[in-house]
């Protein structure tokens, strides 16, 4: 008796159980960055399983168990049969029957179960290693150099946090217990068969293999469409994702819809790869599915059978089982070759998991010295983000604790690129810089960005309440001292006039607040770290000049005795500078203060009459 | 939930085709089955009666054929239903998007949508088919086989019945719990999506924060949530599983045990006790199978929900007989009151009037209402009351197309797309010419970054334009404003990312485009550079305007304005 329990249900995932294409796939990446699925990883695959192992097998004992015990049921009603038709019923046969009986009902209960206990051990497994490989995801993006971000794109961490890891749920909470259960259902029941009449078991299992080489061949390229209808469904998320973040511009540029044609090209491209997969495979898939019905088989054993009775080489009690036991062999095998297809996609889900978890990450270093003082030290350093352009050529500079170094400069002159390195986001190609002496390189990452506060140029704030995204620097920080930082901040009047004040719950890109006042609130941020650096890198860019103003009163107490380093486009915020540095180009032209700067007559002194000049119109 | 799947699909003809089609099938095949009973009573007695059984057989052959056929015929057409009600359901949700208002665009809702739009009807499109099918077999095969067992058993025919109330509502019980959880893993699973994306793009400040290597509190407890989630289902659901199985495997059990009983005392014949326990497998398996359909169709059915509950959300409204033209680019603001969330208002009663060829300064401290100002005039919200007219007409009544067709708005919040700074401007004028695209660059200052990258306009700008500086980012928005070339030109902050320099030639070319008589500028800007060419000021404070005139009757007063200029006066002033 094929009775199952099973999961599946509480999942959301497609069954193709009847489906002989299966071509079900809830990819939602959202960038074409990554490498085509591939069918490697079978390591890859154990690496990650491995915690796990114990669970898996003993999955896979059970599975194999149930599948015996299954048919038990069927072995004893063939059996049975056999029994009354071959003599009549005397005292001992009914002992005889009432013993299969009995072994029929207790395959049944043990199949019951054992595929219960099977499947609960799977998912507990599966919900195990999830939890676990996503931890390790998050911990391992941690510390990948961060241009691997703008590389790949949120979307491919996405898909691995999600949808690789569901498929990989596919595989071991179901298809390794499909498999071995079907491989095992399939051999007892074939051995029952051939004990029972050889031809007759071959001319049944023909039609099962028959029907598996058919499937093989629908199969043939399926990791060519898979991964063209991987990419598809990529670009659909990758559009619908676009077109919602850039709601605004979309919503303003909406002329012939650029991007509404893009969705609508992958949503046809995702079509049209279906369809030729499809069309491809129609014959084989619709053979194998012809194949897989027990009504063939039971067409099959019927004309066989009879022949073989007519012909008095086969007698109707030898033939009854591959009515009983024959019929439901394809209803044991269609799972362990849709297993077998879960595997193969686990495997490549599996290898592309572990493709990020081999990245290599930016070198930890295990040292724990922490620097004495926080000089800042630029050595002849030179970096470039794609290794053709240098956005740093060549830099030195120094800051020393307690005073303020201004760096100025166009735009794209390599300003926020110095702010990127400081805290290790990359590392340089030449040159080093230090801390207190000490290269940051050798420093543990805890310690250096314990020692600093960064207010980014490109404001991001975190999908949480205002409290919370205030004191992401220093979770332990009181409510008190977030308020009082917001104050300095001059935010905090704007957060008190919200529905739920400092409870309020901002989105990532933090909608419901102006431009200025998501800038006041990273400012916050960094007035309430204490660390000994503080890199402001436009933090007052989009304030109208009383808060400016009072932002500037609140950063001059923040930042005494603290190493500054500040950028600013608006030349008058930085004016009383301790040094003002102008880069261009990513080299540093001019160094001084700000009247040595004006009277030098450079680029400096171009800049501030520029900005002065709208002024005397 | 099969209404609910017709609701969703516009054309959905071909399901009411398949589904016919498997009804058949499934029908044929119990009825298939059943003639084992005649067959076996014939061929199982000492001697098989062939001729007794001959005409069943042949019916049987002629039966199991069309069977076939049909099978292959129905394989096709549920491809292909597959197929367009995945893709119908994504341009139908896609442009239901396009018109919903701007503030549904949330972090959240971001995530759910490219969810629904992939997993969800993905599913949609396979499920109605490779487990609508088994799903018709499992219920009417067993239902088939209990009619023809009371031609020929009653007493079994009775037990068979008997089982169907138990597995119904087991059935529903295990559903039940198992769509409960289902939610709940799903809900789970796209705060996962959304804190990923999130850990992507504030990776930065994460690090900074030192929860680079943890993630956020909040991420974590995504996953211990999820973990948690997906325990308590496996638990809740046990149970119920247990007993729908267990139903099932009773039923298998009395069935045997009668049968067995009657076999012996010879109440019935050998051939129809074989017969009989053959089609009592026949009956129970699919029946068995039941448990995974119906957690699959309860999947559906929630996925079905989610995309409905996309599709519920009202558009903005639209009117009955639309302005297909903007007259002129004149921009009228009367007593305008405005709130996001109907607790604080925005703006109160604000009415200003920008005549065609005017250019008009927006000042105000941060948070006073400017991007607001913005965002309505180009239509992202609708007012509470009072009107707002372009060229003399309501923007309410406009074509929402025609209406942004003429104007263009460069955001405070750059955002580009994640393709080359080509692309990004040819958003703005798909068909835009070379010479055009120089031209916008050039005004914009743009061209100097162009001739500095490597792959000049195709450079990448990566996701959300990360890979160019922050003043880089900000020309190629602005460029993309120039190259429409609109009556109306909105622009916000157009330059707090540019060095003076640049701020300079950006205010140079806005003054260009300002001066052309037929079109309306606004200028939102903290910077006295920017605003130099203005005809007129509003400067608004707390939702209200406070001053409004000509720049240099308001430049002596000590407004918002005055005091831009005066910080550039005693900038010397101030120390660090
Ligand atoms: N992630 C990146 N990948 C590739 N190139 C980059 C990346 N970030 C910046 N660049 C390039 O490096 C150069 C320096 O950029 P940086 O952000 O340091 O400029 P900036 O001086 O801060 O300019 P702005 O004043 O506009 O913010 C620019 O040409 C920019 O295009
Ligand atoms: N989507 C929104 N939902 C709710 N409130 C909002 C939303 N957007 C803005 N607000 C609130 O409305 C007020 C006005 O915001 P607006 O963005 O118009 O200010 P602004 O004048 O442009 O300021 P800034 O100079 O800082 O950009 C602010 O208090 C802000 O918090
Ligand atoms: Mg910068
Ligand atoms: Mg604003």
């Amino acid at each position: 008796m094929n009775i199952k329990i099973n999961y599946k249900k509480i999942e959301h995932e497609r069954l193709k159980k009847t489906a002989s294409v299966n071509y079900s796939s809830d990819s939602t990446a959202h960038t074409e960055a990554l490498p085509p699925p591939r069918l490697i990883g079978g390591g890859a695959l154990m690496r990650l399983l491995y915690p796990v192992r114990f669970y898996l097998l003993s999955c896979a004992l059970l599975s194999a168990v149930g599948a015996a015990a299954g048919l038990a049921p069927y072995i004893a009603i063939a059996e049975i049969s056999r029994l009354v038709i071959a003599r009549p019923i005397i005292d001992t046969s009914i002992n005889e029957i009432w013993f299969l009986v009995f072994i029929g009902c207790s395959g049944a209960s043990l199949r019951l179960f054992s595929v219960f206990i099977s499947s609960r051990i799977g998912h507990y497994a599966d919900a195990r290693t999830l939890h676990e490989i996503r931890t390790k995801l998050v911990a391992h993006l941690g510390i990948l150099p961060l241009g691997w971000f703008l590389f790949t794109g949120s979307g491919a961490i996405k898909k691995a946090m999600i949808n690789d890891l569901e498929e990989m749920h596919q595989l071991i909470a179901h298809a390794l217990g499909e498999v071995i259960g079907a491989t095992i259902a399939i051999v007892v029941g074939f051995g029952y068969l051939l004990y029972v009449d050889p031809r007759m078991a071959c001319i049944s299992i023909s039609v099962i293999v028959l029907m598996a080489i058919c499937f093989q061949i629908a199969m043939r390229s399926i990791s060519i469409h898979m991964s063209r209808l991987t990419i598809a469904e990529g670009k659909i998320s990758a559009a619908s994702v676009e077109y919602a973040d850039g709601i605004t511009v979309v919503k303003t540029y909406n002329t012939g819809g650029i991007l509404l044609d893009r969705f609508a090209a992958a949503v046809d491209e995702h079509t049209k790869a279906m369809l030729a997969w499809v069309l491809e495979t129609r014959y084989s898939s619709t053979l194998s599915r012809l194949l897989g019905s027990e009504m063939t088989i039971l067409g099959v054993v019927m004309v066989t059978g009879l022949f073989f009775v007519y012909n008095d080489s086969l007698s109707m009690a030898n033939l009854l089982p591959f009515f009983i036991v024959g019929i439901g062999l394809p209803t044991s095998i269609v799972p362990a070759i849709h297993g077998t297809q879960g595997i193969r996609k686990g495997r490549v889900s599996a290898s592309n998991i572990e493709n990020i978890l081999n990245k290599k990450p930016i070198h930890q270093a295990e040292d724990k010295t922490t620097p004495e003082e926080y000089q800042i030290e630029f050595d002849k350093v030179s970096f470039s983000y794609d290794g053709v352009n240098n956005a740093i050529t060549e830099l030195s500079f120094i800051c020393e604790p307690g005073t303020i170094t201004a760096l100025v400069g166009p735009s794209g002159a390599g300003k926020s690129t110095i702010a990127n390195l400081l805290p290790r986001f990359y590392d340089v190609d030449k040159g080093a810089i230090r801390i207190g002496g000490i290269d940051v390189r050798s420093m543990s990452s805890k310690t250096l960005l314990s020692s600093m506060s960064l207010v980014f140029q490109s404001i991001a704030l975190l999908r949480d309440s205002i409290l919370e995204n205030i004191r992401i620097g220093r979770p332990d920080a009181s409510l008190e001292e977030v308020v009082n930082a917001a104050k300095a901040a001059q935010i905090h009047d704007v957060i008190e006039g919200l529905p739920e004040g400092y409870n309020t719950l901002i989105d990532g890109s933090g909608g419901r607040l102006s431009g200025g006042e998501k800038q006041r609130l990273t400012i916050a941020r960094a007035i309430l770290s204490k660390a000994p650096i503080v890199i402001l890198d436009e933090a007052t860019a989009s304030l109208d000049p009383d808060s400016e103003t009072a932002v500037q009163n609140a950063l001059a107490e923040l930042i005494i005795g603290k190493a500054v380093l500040v950028i600013a486009h608006r030349l008058h915020t930085i004016a009383s500078a301790n040094q003002i540095l102008v880069l261009k180009d990513g080299q540093l032209v001019e160094k001084g203060t700000h009247m040595n700067l004006l009277n030098a007559s450079g680029l400096y002194s171009r800049m501030w009459n520029a900005q002065t000049e709208g002024v005397k119109s | 939930m099969i209404k609910r799947l017709y609701k969703l699909w516009p054309s959905s003809g071909i399901l009411a085709r398949l589904t016919l089609l498997h009804t058949f099938l499934a029908i044929l095949q119990g009825l298939l089955l059943g003639l084992l009973f005649p067959i076996l009573k014939a061929l199982l007695k000492a001697k098989p009666d062939f001729g007794e059984a001959e005409p069943w057989l042949k019916i049987g052959a002629v039966g199991l054929i069309i069977y076939l056929i049909i099978t292959a015929i129905a394989l096709p057409i549920g491809f292909d239903a597959s197929m367009k009600l995945s893709a119908q359901l994504r341009h139908h949700l896609m442009t239901h998007v396009t018109r919903l208002p701007l503030g549904w665009f949330t972090g959240n809702n971001k995530t759910k949508l490219a969810r629904i739009l992939t997993a969800d009807v993905g599913k949609i499109g396979t499920l109605a088919v490779t487990i609508g099918a088994p799903a018709i077999t499992s219920v009417l095969v067993p239902i088939t086989i209990i009619f023809i067992t009371f031609i020929f058993n009653w007493q079994i025919a009775l037990i068979f019945l008997a089982i169907l109330p138990f597995a119904y509502f087991t059935l529903q019980r295990a559903a039940r719990v198992s769509s409960e959880a289902e939610i709940e893993l799903d809900d789970a699973a796209t705060e996962i999506a959304g804190r990923a994306i999130e850990l992507g793009q504030a990776q930065p400040v994460l690090r900074a924060a030192g929860q680079g290597v943890t993630g956020t509190y909040r991420m974590r407890h995504a996953l211990e949530e999820h973990h948690r989630v997906y325990k308590k289902g496996l638990g809740r659901s046990a149970v119920p599983d247990l007993m729908y199985t267990g139903v099932v495997m009773s039923g298998f059990i009395i069935v045997l045990i009668f049968g067995s009983f009657q076999l012996i005392n010879g109440r019935i014949l050998i051939a129809e006790a074989v017969a009989l326990l053959i089609l009592a497998v026949r009956f129970l398996e699919p029946l068995g199978a039941l448990i995974e359909l119906i957690g699959a169709l309860r999947a559906m059915d929630n996925s079905i929900a989610r995309v409905q509950s996309i599709l519920d959300i009202n558009s903005l409204p639209k009117p009955a007989n639309p302005v297909l033209e903007i007259k002129n680019s004149s921009i009228l603001f009367s007593d305008v009151t405005f709130s996001y969330e109907g607790k604080t208002t925005t703006l109160t009663d604000i009415s200003f009037s920008c005549p065609p060829g005017s250019t008009t300064a927006l000042v105000g401290p941060s948070g006073s209402g400017k991007t607001t100002i913005i965002r309505l005039i180009a239509r992202f919200y609708d007012i509470n009351s009072g009107s707002i007219r372009i060229g003399g007409v309501d923007v309410r009544d406009y074509d929402n197309e025609v209406l942004l067709n003429d104007i263009a708005i460069i955001f405070q919040d750059v955002y580009l797309f994640d393709a080359s700074i080509e692309e990004n401007l040819l958003i703005a004028k798909p068909n835009a010419t070379r010479a055009e695209l120089e031209i916008a660059a050039t005004d914009a200052c743009l061209h100097e970054v162009i001739s500095r990258l490597p792959n000049g306009w195709n450079s990448k700008v990566g996701e959300a334009g990360a890979q160019l500086s922050g003043g880089e980012r900000q020309r190629v928005s602005i460029a993309r404003a120039f190259l429409k070339k609109s009556k109306i030109i909105l622009i916000d902050e157009a330059s707090s990312a540019l060095d003076p320099e640049n701020e300079r030639s950006i205010a140079q070319a806005i003054n260009n485009l300002a001066k052309d008589s037929t079109r309306t500028v606004i200028v939102i800007a903290h910077r006295p550079t920017t605003l130099a060419a203005a005809d007129q000021v509003v400067s608004l404070d707390n939702g209200k305007v406070v001053e409004l005139g000509s720049p240099e009757a308001l430049r002596t007063s000590d407004g918002s304005f005055a005091k831009l200029f005066q910080q550039y006066e005693k900038a010397r002033d101030w120390h660090m």
